[in-house]
């Protein structure tokens, strides 16, 4: 379930803020980048959004200090962080086997592991059969339309050359 | 009014049967996240080389119409605009969703796009040569002030902390920064790396940080995406028409705004769905419930992008110059076709012209029943599919659909990365919506400030370049009014309150 982030009512908003100085940190390297380039066509807008970055993240810091206000950010009760992280790594790791192993293999793999992670109704025979037989003509059915209708060169991998 | 017997040639069973196949090819590309109405229409484009000019301008409309319509079932059942023109349809389509109104808002969606679309159309049929020039009248200063109106709309979607989207947009500036710089080819913001040298593709940051956010909090509980109610409720055909009929000045003002907007070469139609949102809002009476699922929202996004399928075919036919990306390769096919585009051609190829023009009527009228039976279909599959199936389905199309964008792996990394730090930044109250707005508009901002930059430095007149435009007097206005408008409505209502409790 999706709630405000305000556990405690009229406390300071401290990931805001934290998060306002890794945005100073992040303008500030832009603007040392900016150094780098020769023409001012190229630096003039950068620097001026880095420097109004700066700006707002001062004043939000400053004004969190001189009159907190709490944290409008969102959470889920409840939430299962290994099934988050398992999400994001399956698909970077899922991405970074894509020239090796070849599209085909690395979806399978990836929506094999998303579904494990997604699942949480008891695995029963019908499911354990019926699931990966549609995941597997999910990911076969989008291959062969992205491949060979709209003939988008995916990836073969090594493998398969 | 050109005649009778342009629209008999629109009707004849082959462009039926081509307009209802276009909408439906459109339709679905355009629902799938990462395939974008360009695409779609670049890859059929070689299906009408051997169609007569205007079948296979009938076709190619159909499908650019379709595409835009069905880039709005993914912003509004998964969070995720399945083309850029759907971003603002996102911001009232998936609270909708949430709530148990996803068949409402898919419904109204499709409602709003058939109007906007018949909108844009009647102003190509009856204005184009005269609308063409407004295309002329827009230099780089007009572009810039026209992206800062589009900036205007942080203030309505920082949802409560306007500081956090300011900051939210200028790190959209910035990304939209990474790369090889369009006016002096500086690299900017790649650190050395290779991967970020193409820069960051926007349809590929906008899957990122509006679709991976919605995966990674689905996966994380066993709670049902969308809120659902048992009972059968059909299309709600009924009730999205009266509200419909309700905001009727809303569709038709959203339009005519689609329209002009669709008129300026390279705007589109993300632009166009930001500015009518933004005008919609201000002039709502429900504005505060903006962003929070009103069926305003919807209708203004959608009726606008629509409309630019219309708008934008007027400088491509009038002058030759694209309106919109699709179409750009319209205009090549029709180049091979040996149809010549240009002032003489509403009267030297009557007929192709003015038979497209109502091909693209029928188009659009047919789009309300197939889009009504695809957006229900959709509708039913996202709610019954079980969570196992849905989230992995989602991640899959996710990549697929980014890598297809520019046939590259790094895009889908950054898609990823973008999606985890806009969930991260979402947890701590930075909203993912002024990032995307400054990532759209930045590069639009960026090339209008220093082309009139440029010219104003040279002419010795920075100032009048900047403020002494028409044109870019009124859009300044326009902004003013939007950015203003809720602190003077306040103060008014504040002063007659007053004058009623005093009396």
């Amino acid at each position: 379930m999706l709630t405000d982030n305000n556990a405690s009512p009229g406390g300071r908003d401290t990931g805001g803020m934290v998060v306002a100085v890794v945005f100073i940190l992040l303008a500030a390297l832009s603007l040392w980048d900016t150094t780098t380039m020769a023409d001012a066509d190229s630096y003039v807008f950068p620097r001026a959004i880095a420097i109004a970055m700066i700006v707002f993240s001062i004043v939000l810091i400053v004004g969190n200090l001189v009159r907190p206000v709490p944290d409008n950010g969102t959470v889920v009760e409840g939430a299962s962080t290994p099934r988050r992280v398992g999400l994001v790594a399956a698909m970077l790791i899922g991405t970074a086997l894509m020239p090796y192993v070849g599209f085909v293999l690395s979806g399978l793999v990836v929506f094999a592991a998303i579904m494990w992670f997604a699942m949480y109704d008891r695995w029963t025979r019908f499911r354990l059969i019926v699931y990966p037989l549609v995941g597997i003509a999910i990911v076969t059915g989008f291959y062969t339309i992205f491949a060979k209708v709209l003939l988008v060169p995916l990836p073969a991998g090594l493998l398969f050359d | 009014m050109p005649g009778i017997e342009y629209l008999l040639e629109a009707l004849t069973p082959i462009n039926i049967l081509l307009a209802l196949g276009g909408v439906i090819a459109g339709t679905v590309i355009g629902s799938l996240p990462g395939l974008t109405a360009t695409m779609a229409v670049a890859v059929l484009v070689p299906i009408t080389f051997t169609m007569p000019p205007a079948s296979a301008l009938i076709l190619m409309g159909a499908i650019y119409t379709g595409a835009i319509y069905g880039g709005a079932y993914a912003a509004i059942l998964l969070n995720t605009p399945g083309t850029p023109s759907a971003i603002a349809t996102t911001f009232d389509g998936f609270p909708m969703a949430k709530r148990g109104d996803g068949d409402l808002a898919v419904t109204l969606a499709c409602l709003a796009s058939v109007v906007g679309g018949l909108v844009g159309a009647a102003f190509l049929l009856m204005l184009a040569p005269p609308l063409a020039d407004v295309a002329l009248a827009f230099g780089p200063v007009e572009y810039f002030w026209l992206a800062v109106f589009g900036l205007t709309l942080i203030s309505a979607l920082s949802e409560g902390n306007l500081l956090k989207g300011l900051i939210g947009a200028c790190f959209g500036l910035l990304l939209a920064c990474i790369g090889v710089a369009e006016i002096s080819a500086d690299i900017r913001f790649t650190f050395g790396s290779q991967t970020l040298l193409g820069g960051i593709e926007t349809v590929s940051a906008l899957i990122g940080l509006y679709c991976i956010p919605v995966l990674i909090d689905l996966v994380a509980t066993p709670d049902k995406h969308l809120k659902v109610t048992h009972q059968p409720r059909g299309f709600r055909f009924l009730e999205a028409l009266a509200i419909s009929w309700k905001h009727k000045l809303n569709l038709l003002r959203s339009s005519v705004v689609g329209t002009l907007v669709g008129i300026l070469p390279g705007a589109g139609g993300s632009i166009a769905g930001l500015v009518a949102y933004s005008e919609a809002r201000r002039s709502s009476k429900r504005s505060e419930h903006f962003g929070k699922g009103e069926p305003e929202g919807i209708q203004a996004t959608e009726s606008a992008n629509n409309a630019t399928v219309g708008g934008g075919f007027i400088p491509t036919l009038v002058l030759g110059i694209p309106g919109t990306p699709p179409d750009a390769v319209i205009l090549g096919a029709l180049l091979i076709q040996g149809v010549r585009t240009g002032p003489n051609l509403f009267t030297s190829e009557g007929s192709i012209v003015f038979t497209f023009i109502y091909g693209l009527f029928l188009a659009t009228i047919l789009m309300l029943p197939i889009g009504l039976v695809i957006g229900r279909y959709a509708y039913k599959t996202i709610i019954t599919v079980p969570k196992a199936m849905l989230v992995p389905t989602v991640a899959f199309m996710t990549m697929i659909g980014t890598y297809a964008i520019r046939n590259s792996t790094s895009d889908v990394v950054i898609m990823i990365v973008l999606g985890v730090v806009g969930w991260v930044l979402n947890r701590f109250g930075y909203s993912p919506s002024p990032i995307v707005l400054g990532l759209i508009l930045g590069s639009i901002a960026e090339q209008g400030f220093v082309q009139a930059w440029t010219i104003g430095a040279a002419t010795d007149d920075l100032v009048g370049m900047f403020f002494g435009r028409p044109i870019s007097l009124a859009i300044i206005a326009l902004i003013l009014l939007s950015l203003f408008y809720p602190l003077i409505r306040a103060r008014w209502l504040g002063t007659s309150r007053r004058k009623v409790r005093a009396d």
